[in-house]
């Protein structure tokens, strides 16, 4: 059946554009997740939102399931292939096709890569404003998808907060456009986010963002996380919304600087990166005053970038705080899960536990202004068992995000690792009322299955759709 | 029958009056629930009789739209107006929809916070203003009700209870039914409970505004350049607000600028409103003014008044351009009111509109000539009009959608037996 | 290949974007991360396909990868391993086996690359004709400069004013015979900032475009640290970033010769731009009305991390204004061989980093590769226009030092 469906897509896609050799899928196996791996059956590289319809409308036609890939950097598996099934990679969707900077946007194809958005508009003074810790590399279209957030969503919000219209392959290979322009459901709000369950996004007119006039970076050195953590809270008390605030502990901070040289303060417990942007003149007030509440916390060093070079030194450790803990780690799981921030020194003092009842080592790097924690939780593959106990103790980090009312994921997306967990945080008739929607874009459940979802919700014979009056009418006659 | 069955859900049930009508439409029967739990077996009833149901707020918006197919019981939420959980470390607040926003604002002042959303129809709830995708002046800077709203609770037409999102602000797992039901008109379920993202309160607020006279038959400012300028400006204002009446001496326009640096960034502003390369006066100069004041002008966040109500929504870049299309529409009697920064506008229109949208030599034309051809030079700007409400006869309310398909799906499957609100959405759903 | 170096990779995707041939097809085998998945694979036992072998022979070895990695994953080490294990395993076609036997058996041997100048030349008109018959020789007559006179350069030049230091000069083979300006450019520069500059006679290969290309590069190595340690000198100054980035690395190639790695090890081994800096300059500097773009050179700014020497130097000149060119990150697809063994991806790197050369709109391009110059040179003449001039960081200083006008 492959190769009946292989010879049949290369009907509509150049030969190289359809992917069969072994060797050569195999390298699709998996996303930024390589803890989940299958094969795909095969692979496309369209170049064309017809192209990807008429791949969706071959696997209608064969019953098989498809699945979109980006820039396969996910951490959930969202984009985790299916060996009966088409892969269906975007990476050759890659034109900026239009910016508008009097209307404040630019329409990009799908593989573009978040970054290369701020890039083609930044000399201009704009910048595309959600900026995940991978923005050199995902995609919009994989943003799209998880609803991607990056440290700066706490002041600017998320992908969907910055996602104008957007043109989509449906399940059924409709080509079909949403807008939040057009009146009816905000069905672009409902997509977004959706994990490619319903569709695939093939054009996308994304928000561009003037940049602010100041922007102040500094980073506060405290001998204990709870230092840092009293210091957020103060800052969020004293109605002050950062661009960002963000923290790593003395794990994460070792493996940083093992990585990127990022020379944080010697001895610190925790480092709080926080940074302020907006009207100079309300940037610097509000510096003075998180400067003032940062060393009223404990903070025993206090640097601020005087210059772009600066900010970037003091990001650089944060953002390659993930790919980093490598270096002092044979093996980790990024955990992503939220808590009510208020919560946060609970949580800690949680994992805290959980590192010492299992023998495992947790490094924490938090966007700490929306409760958003990622614990990397460490461990040896060649330990017999540890991976195990790794997998429970990161099982556990979530439990405890649930119990103090936080989600499970806070902007890496549930995919094929958290659906599981799924029923812990909703109920079967909160799951089923959202695969209602799952329903009215893809009855057949051939968009991505198995991700988001636990257990599929039957969707039964497609509704007939009533135009007219209730059939109670017709009984009167 | 179907009274008697609603009396044994214990929710406090009445008989409909005169004035339970939804534009127009006689209900039957109102119900006022307290509880979630109680709007589901009340939904549950409705689901085992077929009885049509009509979600009510605060009840200012409930001529807006077309009329339902039916409509036999209204379920108002007016008792389910808790503050259910509020954390102001968090910046979250979880509430029953019933609560009007001013309620709600009042009582988050106390810790100098704000839901960042406005209604320019006072008493409006808490649910009516998300069903209804309702803003005002400041959506420029905060975005809209789905854009704050980050957990729902909602019930469906056969009575089913479900949650979804939650109260973090930072949460991706499962669909969004929030940003779903935000805007749905009460045709996909009941909201009961919602939980919002919340501000702090800016610390000063200083509104800059300028009257631009009408020199001919345009403006005495390149409205569509200061739109754009103003929105781009580094001052960062929360709302950029135009206000023109057919009666009024000209052009307002007002930004509002929040926050400790409020003077510095309203000076800044003032500058650009009275740049002499893109705007002219009669005073004696030649340069336009523009005052600075801690309070709003009037007009401000207010709905424009008329008989006919319509949305226009453009490219931001576009303001100038709207301004130029009804200009050259021949109307009588109109106000536009709106953010010129996100291009948002409202139209009101007198009622009757004897001569309006027609050149003279033409006989009058009917509410739906006019809005029709409006809304073909507002599509031909990249944008859309919308009827909001008012005797607009035949015409399409709606404008295109590029998705009404799906949407029509999207009913079928939430309210398979076309219960709630029959009628009252795009393309008749 | 090393399964531990391979398991280093996190599989975050960082560096496909700064990998040339991902960002030409948009493909994950044509990724470092795709190729270590590959390598895996060949380490679990799947044997090395032609699929395989094509996706490793289409890496440029330009490790902007390695620069990206924030895991520090040694894709050098295992590009270079994975190469040695394609060369040793795999059968390649007669045509291929044709192409490399002319490019293994000329390039790294000055003399039969002088003896080869001249039909090169005549090649130039014979160029449509090649380029149809094969496109590897097509490149290489696109590729070739214009006849240069040779330098003969002394075997010591003394330091002008009070000495400072001595050093070696390695003259590299492309450099050398193509470039011979830049040498003497070079060695003025060192000697006007207070060096003795030893350059020995009869230095061969060094061994870059072996070890770039999965052959043995040991030979080479060994004679050039043997050269030097006769010349008597334990810096070693080197203008060519390939040829550096690969002395730098002498101890790990002989790893398995304990008492060469020994002798590789005591060779300091820098970059001139790097050199420049740590002495400090003393000479003075004459203003240069001219802007310039920098090109980074992937064996300088990748392999030996050198980024802000050259432009500390070069922004050091009075009157000099630098610009920087959009994705200077990328590889210009010179790459050593490449341009030769892989013609077609060489040529659309090639313009599209020219394109972005050109639209800095600098006087003067500056490249500190042999490479990289014959490579952007080609790619602007392809493209219809008169190239701009291209000098190396050597000959800008040169001018300046000595008050002359810039060569180009």
């Amino acid at each position: 059946m492959t190769e009946l469906l292989a010879g049949r897509l290369r009907e509509v896609l150049p030969d190289e554009a359809v992917i069969t050799d072994p060797v050569r899928l195999r390298t699709y196996e998996c996303d930024g997740l390589t803890y989940h791996r299958a094969t795909p059956g095969v692979v496309v590289l369209p170049e064309t939102a017809e192209q990807v319809a008429a791949v969706v409308r071959l696997c209608q036609e064969f019953r098989v399931p498809f699945v979109a890939r980006g820039s396969g950097t996910g951490l959930s598996g969202g984009a985790l292939p299916r060996s009966d099934g088409v892969l269906i990679v975007t990476s050759r969707m890659r034109r900026i096709l239009s910016v508008d900077l009097a209307a404040r946007r630019a329409v990009v194809e799908p593989g573009v890569t978040n970054l290369a958005i701020t890039e083609a508009v930044r000399d201009a003074g704009y910048y595309y404003a959600p900026d995940p810790s991978s923005q050199q590399i995902c995609s919009i279209g994989g943003n799209i998808a998880e609803n991607s957030g990056g440290a700066h969503c706490l002041k600017y919000g998320f992908t969907v907060n910055h996602v104008l219209a957007l043109e989509l392959v449906t399940p059924d290979g409709d080509i079909v456009e949403l807008s939040a322009m057009d009146a009816g459901y905000d069905l672009l709000g409902a997509f977004i986010g959706s994990e490619g369950t319903l569709g695939i996004a093939t054009k996308i007119t994304v928000r561009l963002s003037r940049a602010p006039a100041a922007v102040t970076t500094m980073l506060a050195a405290f001998t204990t996380i709870e230092g840092g953590g009293r210091a957020v809270s103060a800052i969020i008390g004293a109605g002050i919304v950062p661009a960002a605030i963000e923290m790593m502990d003395a794990l994460a901070i070792e493996a940083a600087e093992a990585a990127v040289r990022c020379e944080y303060p010697a001895g610190a417990g925790a480092v709080l990166v926080v940074e302020l942007d907006g009207p100079e003149a309300e940037v610097e007030a509000q510096f003075a005053l998180v400067d003032r509440i940062c060393r009223e916390a404990g903070a025993f060093e206090i640097r601020v970038a005087a210059s772009a070079e600066e900010r970037q030194a003091i990001w650089k450790g944060r953002k390659s705080a993930f790919a980093a803990v490598g270096r002092i780690s044979p093996a980790y799981i990024v955990q992503d899960g939220v808590v009510p921030r208020t919560a946060l020194p609970d949580v800690l003092a949680g994992i805290d536990r959980l590192q010492e009842e299992f023998g495992i080592r947790v490094a924490n790097v938090f966007h700490a202004g929306d409760g958003n924690l990622h614990p990397l939780v460490l461990f040896d593959d060649a330990v017999e068992g540890e991976g195990e106990r790794a997998e429970l103790v990161s099982g556990r980090i979530l439990d405890l995000c649930i119990e103090h009312g936080g989600s499970i994921t806070g902007e890496h997306g549930v995919g094929v690792d958290k659906a599981r967990y799924m029923p812990r945080m909703f109920t079967d008739e909160d799951l089923d009322t959202m695969q209602l929607v799952r329903c009215a874009f893809d009855p057949r459940y051939l968009s991505n299955p198995g991700k988001v979802f636990p257990t599929p919700r039957l969707c039964g014979e497609v509704p007939q759709v009533r135009k007219g009056p209730h059939p109670h009418e017709a009984e009167l006659f | 029958m179907p009274q008697e069955a609603l009396a044994k859900t214990g929710v406090t049930v009445r008989v409909a009056d005169a004035g339970d009508t939804v534009a127009g439409v006689q209900a039957k029967w109102v119900a006022l629930p307290e509880s979630t739990e109680e709007v589901a077996a009340l939904l549950r009833v409705a689901a085992e009789h077929d009885l049509a149901v009509t979600p009510v707020g605060g009840g200012t918006k409930l001529d807006w739209g077309p009329p339902p197919e039916r409509c036999d019981l209204l379920v108002d939420l007016c008792c389910l107006n808790e503050v259910l959980e509020y954390a102001p470390g968090d910046l979250v607040v979880r509430v029953q929809t019933g609560i009007t926003l001013d309620a709600l604002n009042e009582h988050l002042a106390a810790e100098n916070q704000e839901l960042a959303l406005e209604s320019p129809v006072p008493g409006t709830t808490v649910g009516g203003l998300l069903a209804t995708a309702l803003s005002g002046p400041r959506r420029f800077r905060y975005g809209t009700p789905r854009d704050l709203v980050i957990g729902v609770t909602v019930v469906l037409a056969d009575g089913t209870t479900a949650r979804s999102g939650g109260k973090v602000v930072k949460n991706v797992a499962g669909y969004d039914l929030g940003k779903l039901f935000a805007g749905s008109y009460g045709t996909l379920g009941v909201i009961t409970e919602a939980t919002f993202r919340l501000h702090p309160l800016p610390p000063a607020r200083l509104w800059v505004t300028a009257t631009y006279p009408e020199l001919g038959d345009a403006p005495g400012v390149d409205l569509g350049t200061l739109a754009v300028q103003l929105a781009a400006s580094q001052a960062e204002p929360a709302a950029v607000e135009l206000d023109w009446s057919a009666d009024s001496p000209g052009y307002t326009v007002s930004a509002l600028l929040e926050g400790t640096a409020a003077p510095t960034k309203a000076e800044t502003i003032r500058q650009v409103m009275t740049n002499p390369e893109i705007s002219w006066s009669e005073s004696p100069d030649g340069a336009a003014r523009a005052e600075v004041s801690e309070s709003p002008p009037d007009w401000w966040g207010r709905l424009p008044e008329g008989a006919i109500l319509l949305e226009i929504r453009v490219p931001p870049s576009s303001a100038g351009a709207v301004v130029r299309e009804l200009a050259t529409s021949h109307l009588t009697g109109h106000t536009l009111r709106g953010s010129a920064a996100s291009g948002v506008f409202l139209l009101a229109l007198p009622a009757g509109t004897p001569k309006a949208g027609t050149p003279e030599a033409e006989t009058p034309a009917t509410a739906a000539t006019v809005i029709e051809r409006l809304r073909e030079r507002i599509e031909a700007l990249d944008g859309r009009l919308l009827a909001v409400s008012g005797p607009v006869g035949a015409a399409d309310r709606w404008g295109t959608i590029g998705a009404l398909d799906l949407m029509r799906r999207v009913k079928a499957r939430f309210d398979p037996d076309r219960r709630m609100s029959p009628g009252r959405f795009v393309g008749g759903i | 290949m090393d399964p531990e170096l391979i398991k280093d990779c996190v599989h975050c995707g960082f560096c496909l974007p700064t990998c040339p041939t991902y960002v030409l097809w948009g493909e994950e085998m044509d990724s470092p991360r795709g190729r270590i998945h590959l390598m895996q694979q060949h380490v679990e036992g799947t044997p090395i396909t032609p699929e395989m072998a094509g996706h490793f022979d289409a890496c440029l070895g330009c490790m902007a990868c390695v620069t990206a990695c924030p895991s520090g994953v040694q894709y050098d080490r295992l590009i270079e391993e994975t190469r040695a294990e394609v060369e040793r395993v795999h059968v390649r076609t007669p045509h291929e086996r044709a192409i490399r036997g002319i490019v293994f058996t000329l390039f790294p041997y000055p003399r039969r690359l002088r003896l080869l100048k001249l039909p090169m030349r005549l090649a130039g008109r014979l160029r449509p004709f090649l380029a149809r018959v094969n496109p590897s020789l097509g490149a290489m007559a696109e590729l070739a400069p214009p006849p240069a006179r040779r330098v003969r350069l002394p075997a010591r030049v003394h330091a002008r004013g009070p000495w400072r230091a001595t050093v070696g000069l390695l003259t590299g083979c492309v450099q050398g015979e193509f470039f011979p300006g830049v040498n003497a450019a070079t060695a003025r520069v060192l000697a006007m900032e207070g060096c003795d500059v030893v350059i020995p006679a009869h230095q061969g290969c060094c061994g870059a475009l072996s070890l770039h290309s999965g052959y043995d590069a040991r030979k080479f190595a060994k004679r050039t640290i043997a050269t030097f340690e006769r010349a008597g000198v334990d810096t070693i100054v080197v203008n060519a970033a390939g040829c550096g980035s690969t002395m730098k690395d002498y101890a790990e190639i002989l790893a398995d010769e304990p008492e060469w790695a020994a002798r590789a090890a005591a060779l300091k081994v820098r970059d001139l731009a790097e050199y420049l800096v740590e002495l400090g300059p003393v000479a003075e500097r004459h203003p240069l009305d001219v802007t310039i773009a920098y090109h980074d050179a992937c064996h300088l700014a990748h392999a030996q991390n050198v980024r802000a020497q050259p432009r500390e130097l070069l922004n050091g000149i009075p009157g000099l204004k630098l610009r920087e060119i959009a994705e200077s990150s990328i590889c210009c697809g010179s790459a050593g061989t490449y341009n030769l063994f892989q013609p077609e991806a060489a040529r659309e790197l090639g313009d599209r980093k020219a394109a972005r050369v050109r639209a800095t709109g600098a006087d003067l391009l500056v490249s500190a590769n042999p490479g990289c110059t014959m490579q952007i040179t080609a790619s602007m003449r392809r493209g219809g226009e008169e190239p701009i001039p291209v000098a190396h960081t050597a000959q800008v200083l040169d001018a300046s030092l000595r008050g002359t006008a810039v060569p180009g």
